[in-house]
């Protein structure tokens, strides 16, 4: 299966086709895409995140999301939704408002917050509102 | 081939990108604001522990995320003359969020002014050092009443009921009252009016029973009417062990508790300013947010030892955005200062009067019920409307709106308490503002 630029934020069942997709394929993406494991640490993090936060991948995968790369989703609005959906294994799929702080700028998006109870990963999605 | 500039121009990115990970990863939270209070630039933390404060809002304006908790910061950092330096030095602040939410209870905030419109803000989580302090601060206060020199003091034998078992001539040095007068009075007559209620002195000698001993400060009253500074230590008298009957519970009059009252006026001063810095609001000088959870979890955790009523009326300035932008800042800054002078006007020394936010305020009314405290919350109203404030000589008409609910078995904790007193007073403002409404079950509820 193939993504290409036109895959919208907002496509039903993103998760599972996220989960089929390379690592080409996610870099093709216009929005980012970070993808996390049961440990927290980072697996997967396409180029358009990278853009925006000003880190490459390499210096972000294999690190725990919510302590050394995007601390500012830890909390009950972010992190806490991802620690119950995997405690209580149901699938998770929220879009919300937030405020990151990319390249320490207040940069208003939205989240997609996407986990399917078995899935080895669960992702966080960032769109530019 | 590279040549020599773009070696350097690699080393520069790579330098860049290491520092911008440092800032993401950064254990506290930095904002750098301009003086109005618009964000410039935060790291993640600082995100992290702004937005459950404010899940709408954009983050532009840090006294605005930060006002729910700290309502005085604009005005602290507005009235900070000198041209830089320390504004505030790790400030707590009572975020008082929803504990199954297990987000920060607590944070400290400094503030630092670089220059005329550039400030910085350094925020972190505190919540547990907090918790650890507030057992701390106890065994402190129990220490100074033991370690600080004694000049005088009174011994007092009190019985069951907390009634003056016995006069001796210490009681006389230090509150002026003879036996006649004394004897088989209740303690509260030390006490100014209003300073205390029945239930809250009961309260403390239940304390005592479990605690091995209670202590309180405050003002306390001679038989002359002159008011001083006191500190009454509480502890009950140890059970005389006789070995051949069971220990039979003291009857009513017999001497049950030692009381001790030490004038400490000297002390006041040092101690009082302290206090006010760390549980004053800056500008009205009623309790901050800090100071009103403090006294609403005391104040529940005695009404579980002893059942009596607890009422709370909220209120908000109406309309009080509109107040500031036709007469300015500083005016409603004495609107706020008038209504926080007219709540003293209406309450008792034991009700804990607060400002819980930019013009919300909240008072805690302890063992009074329901009808009561509307009639109180009406009286406010009723003052507020019919007194305007002043600003420079010219008077500002204004009106409140008041929520009261009063505490019931049904709910579990304050959260549950304030809720309520905020729907009532959301209803107040439905029905047209400068009101009094009262928490109506939901109709589903009703018979």
């Amino acid at each position: 299966m193939t993504l290409h630029a036109a895959i919208p934020f907002d496509q039903p069942d993103l998760a599972a086709l996220l989960a089929h997709s390379d690592a080409t394929a996610l870099d093709d993406l216009g929005f980012g895409v970070i993808g996390f494991d049961a440990a927290g640490l980072v697996q997967r993090y396409n180029s358009f995140e990278a853009q925006a936060a000003g880190l490459r991948a390499g210096r972000v995968l294999g690190q725990d999301l919510f302590l050394a790369v995007a601390p500012c989703m830890n909390n009950f609005m972010v992190a806490q939704r991802f620690a119950d959906a995997r405690a209580d294994n149901v699938p998770l799929d929220a879009t919300i408002n937030y405020v990151l702080t990319l390249r320490m700028r207040p940069t208003k998006v939205q989240l997609r917050l996407a986990y399917q109870p078995g899935a080895a990963l669960a992702y966080v999605l960032v769109q530019r509102s | 081939m590279s040549t020599a500039g773009d070696d350097i121009a690699h080393e520069q990115a790579q330098e860049h990108e290491a520092l911008l990970q440092f800032l993401y990863m950064a254990p506290v939270g930095l904002v750098q604001l301009a003086a109005d209070g618009a964000i410039q630039m935060l790291n993640p933390v600082s995100a992290q522990l702004l937005m459950p404060l404010s899940p709408d809002g954009g983050l532009t304006n840090l006294f605005e995320a930060l006002a729910p908790v700290a309502p005085d910061l604009r005005h602290l950092c507005a009235t900070f003359a000198a041209p830089q330096g320390t504004i505030c030095d790790a400030v707590r602040l009572y975020v008082h969020a929803d504990e199954r939410s297990g987000g920060p209870q607590v944070m400290s905030l400094s503030m630092l002014k670089l220059n005329a419109d550039r400030l910085m803000a350094v925020l972190a989580d505190v919540t547990v050092q907090d918790r650890r302090e507030r057992q701390l601060r106890k065994t402190d206060a129990w220490l100074n009443a033991i370690m600080t020199n004694i000049t005088d003091y009174a011994l007092v034998c009190l019985d069951r009921q907390g009634r003056v078992e016995s006069w001796n001539e210490s009681i006389e040095r230090v509150t002026g009252y003879a036996s006649a007068a004394i004897k088989g009075q209740h303690y509260a007559r030390f006490y100014p009016d209003g300073a205390t209620t029945e239930a809250q002195q009961l309260d403390r000698l239940r304390e005592a029973d479990e605690n091995g001993w209670t202590l309180d400060e405050g003002l306390r009253l001679r038989a002359d009417g002159t008011e001083f500074w006191g500190s009454a230590m509480i502890s009950p008298l140890p059970v005389r062990a006789d070995e051949t009957t069971p220990p039979a519970p003291p009857a009513d009059d017999e001497p049950a508790y030692c009381m001790i009252i030490r004038d400490i006026s000297d002390r006041r001063d040092a101690s009082e300013s302290l206090r006010k810095a760390a549980y004053s609001d800056h500008l009205t000088g009623l309790s901050n947010r800090r100071a009103f959870f403090e006294a609403a979890d005391l104040e529940l955790a005695r009404r579980k030892k002893a059942l009596r009523p607890v009422a709370l009326i909220v209120i908000d300035a109406d309309h009080f955005k509109a107040i500031n932008d036709r007469h300015g800042h500083p005016a409603g800054d004495a609107v706020l200062s008038h209504l926080a002078r007219t709540m003293r006007s209406v309450c008792r020394q034991v009700d804990v009067l607060a400002r819980i936010g930019g013009e919300e305020f909240a008072i805690i009314l302890p063992s009074v019920a329901l009808d009561d405290a509307l009639a109180i919350a009406e009286r406010l109203r009723a003052e507020v409307e019919c007194t305007p404030a002043t600003y420079e000589q010219q008077p500002i008409t204004y009106s409140i709106s008041i929520g009261v609910a009063v505490m019931d078995d049904t709910l579990d904790g304050f959260d549950g308490l304030i809720k309520r007193a905020d729907q009532a007073l959301y209803a107040a403002k439905r029905r047209g503002r400068n009101q009094v409404a009262c928490w109506e079950p939901p109709a589903a509820e009703q018979p």
